[in-house]
């Protein structure tokens, strides 16, 4: 049994089937309750059902059409703002490294930001740029931003005394030292950093969405409840923003693969 | 008879390649109280020799190996190298460092970190190439060289930490225990193979280490330094012949040195 959990495909049939068999439980026990909807927790197959289901749910569209159209909006939305975070977040890192006063300065905003709940800006936002688009791209950048520059950060210090004496002793200059040196020792941090804001950055998309009717996923979420289309909707985005967030953290691990060739090495040595 | 006596001290200069004098070095520990680390060091060590400082820890051996690479400075007293002060020297990048752990870049393979010094001295892809191709195969690493660091063992490891010193073509070659964390086995192989490429290269190496054995077997000259503070105790010449062999541990000679260095730790043996 042991040997078997070890095995990665098994664990995860096996967590699979256990979150099935609770959630069916849920749907019986809701069912029973006769609330109304009826449905507010349905079955699975209804789920899956409406995604495959031909049927229309708003006037043009079915019910897989919304969930992929709005998640296309939603995705590009965080995508540009997840960029925007990162080049910041990376770049401010550096500065940071490169200038003590920097860091001094900089830091104590930077834990402060971390304590803001910046979802709950989300309003003043839009109503300072006006633009549900812009705040959405404002929101993801904002909070990927935090975890990148101090992983990063993070990554820059974690470099060990030797190595940086090891560079002094040849006397490289300091372009040097962070070409060659920190900014690569620091991948795996700042990968760190990455996956844990991919997901926040779809989040705060989703989140912002809900704001305003301009398209979606979180806008779809609002007036799948309140109008016509059905509670399988609902729970078709809730499904699918949660795929696309593991995605996205996983769409990270994946690119740290590909920018840390050593990774790959061990794993494929391991795997012999 | 002066003038004599001044050329013959010319000539000497010219072969003294690291000149130590005087030197004092002080720290202030946790509480702020001086803690001298060094006492009164005089030394010269020659052009293209194999000198070791040997010495119980706490002896300052590794601290005089920091600041010959100008990783540290002294409190008191110079340190020349040909003439010029250990930062000039590093400027010019003529030092060679090998330390106890062997500090390699995770994300490079074995052959793209022994070219790291060559690229921070902006040598061309082909002498890189080439450079680094003989120093491979002078540690017996060329079939490893696409390899991850991660990847070999530790005694592999060091050996590409030696090539990478090597690499760069230095003029001195200061080594922190290299050995200190391998096996015995592994550090018998590596002496030889580190007697042969410094026979080779003909470069002046500075060693540090806790073992007797090993700096007898290595050295022209073992350097035994008493801790509490830091002081030079003796400097005994090492006259086994060359090449050395491993039998030659077995000899009553080099039994001979061994006492003898014993005892000269001040305060009898330690």
């Amino acid at each position: 049994m042991n040997r078997l959990l070890n095995k990665k495909w098994f664990s995860v049939v096996f967590w699979t089937l256990i979150l099935v068999v609770a959630w069916e439980t849920g749907a019986f026990l809701v069912a029973g309750t006769k609330r109304t909807p009826e449905n507010i927790l349905p079955h699975l197959y209804q789920i899956i059902g409406a995604a495959f289901s031909t049927n229309k749910v708003t006037s043009d569209q079915t019910a897989l059409q919304i969930v992929l159209i709005n998640a296309g909006q939603t995705l590009l939305r965080a995508a540009i703002g997840f960029l925007l975070g990162t080049v910041l977040g990376f770049g401010l890192a550096l500065l940071m490294k490169l200038s003590g006063i920097v860091e001094k300065i900089v830091f104590p905003y930077l834990m402060l930001i971390q304590m803001i709940p910046i979802l709950g800006m989300a309003p003043i936002i839009l109503s300072i740029t006006g633009s549900i688009n812009t705040s959405r791209i404002i929101i993801a950048a904002i909070l990927t931003f935090y975890p990148v520059a101090t992983n990063t950060l993070a990554g820059f210090n974690s470099v060990e005394k030797e190595k940086h004496e090891l560079m002094y002793i040849y006397a490289a200059n300091k372009f040097t030292v962070y070409t060659k040196l920190l900014i690569p020792g620091s991948v795996p941090y700042f990968f760190t950093g990455l996956k844990i804001s991919a997901p926040m950055a779809i989040t705060a998309s989703i989140l912002v969405d809900t704001l305003q009717g301009d398209g979606g996923l979180g806008c779809m979420l609002s007036q799948s409840l309140k109008h016509a289309m059905s509670i399988y909707v609902f729970w078709l985005i809730i499904f699918f923003s949660a795929f696309i967030g593991i995605f996205s953290s996983y769409l990270m691990g994946v690119l740290e693969l590909l920018f840390t060739p050593q990774k790959h090495a061990e794993r494929k040595k391991e795997g012999k | 008879m002066n003038e004599l006596e001044e050329k013959r001290n010319q000539e000497e200069n010219k072969n003294v390649e690291i000149r130590i004098k005087d030197v004092d070095m002080t720290f202030q520990d946790n509480r702020g109280n001086e803690v001298k680390a060094l006492a009164g060091i005089n030394l010269d060590i020659f052009k293209g020799e194999f000198i070791s400082m040997l010495g119980p820890s706490g002896c300052g051996k590794t601290t005089l190996l920091r600041m010959i690479a100008d990783l540290l400075e002294p409190t008191d007293g110079s340190i020349r190298v040909s003439g010029m002060t250990p930062k000039e020297i590093r400027m010019q990048q003529k030092f060679g460092f090998v330390f106890q752990q062997p500090v390699l870049f995770d994300w490079r393979t074995v052959r793209k970190n022994i070219e790291l010094p060559m690229e921070i001295m902006y040598y061309t892809k082909a002498d890189k190439k080439q450079r680094a191709d003989e120093m491979l195969e002078m540690v017996g690493l060329t079939d490893f060289a696409e390899h991850y660091p991660k990847q070999l063992s530790g005694g592999m490891q060091q050996r590409v930490n030696i090539a990478r010193a090597f690499g760069g073509r230095p003029e001195i070659l200061l080594m922190d225990e290299p050995f200190s964390a391998l096996d015995e086995f592994t550090k018998e192989k590596l002496h030889e193979d580190l007697l042969r490429i410094w026979k080779q290269t003909n470069k002046t190496i500075v060693f540090v280490t806790h073992n007797i054995q090993e700096a007898i077997f290595l050295s022209d000259r073992v350097c035994v330094l008493s801790p509490h503070p830091g002081r030079l105790s003796a400097v005994i010449d090492i006259d086994l012949p060359r090449p050395r062999t491993q039998k030659m541990k077995e000899t009553l000679h080099f039994s001979e040195l061994y006492g003898k260095i014993r005892n000269s730790f001040e305060g009898g043996s330690i």
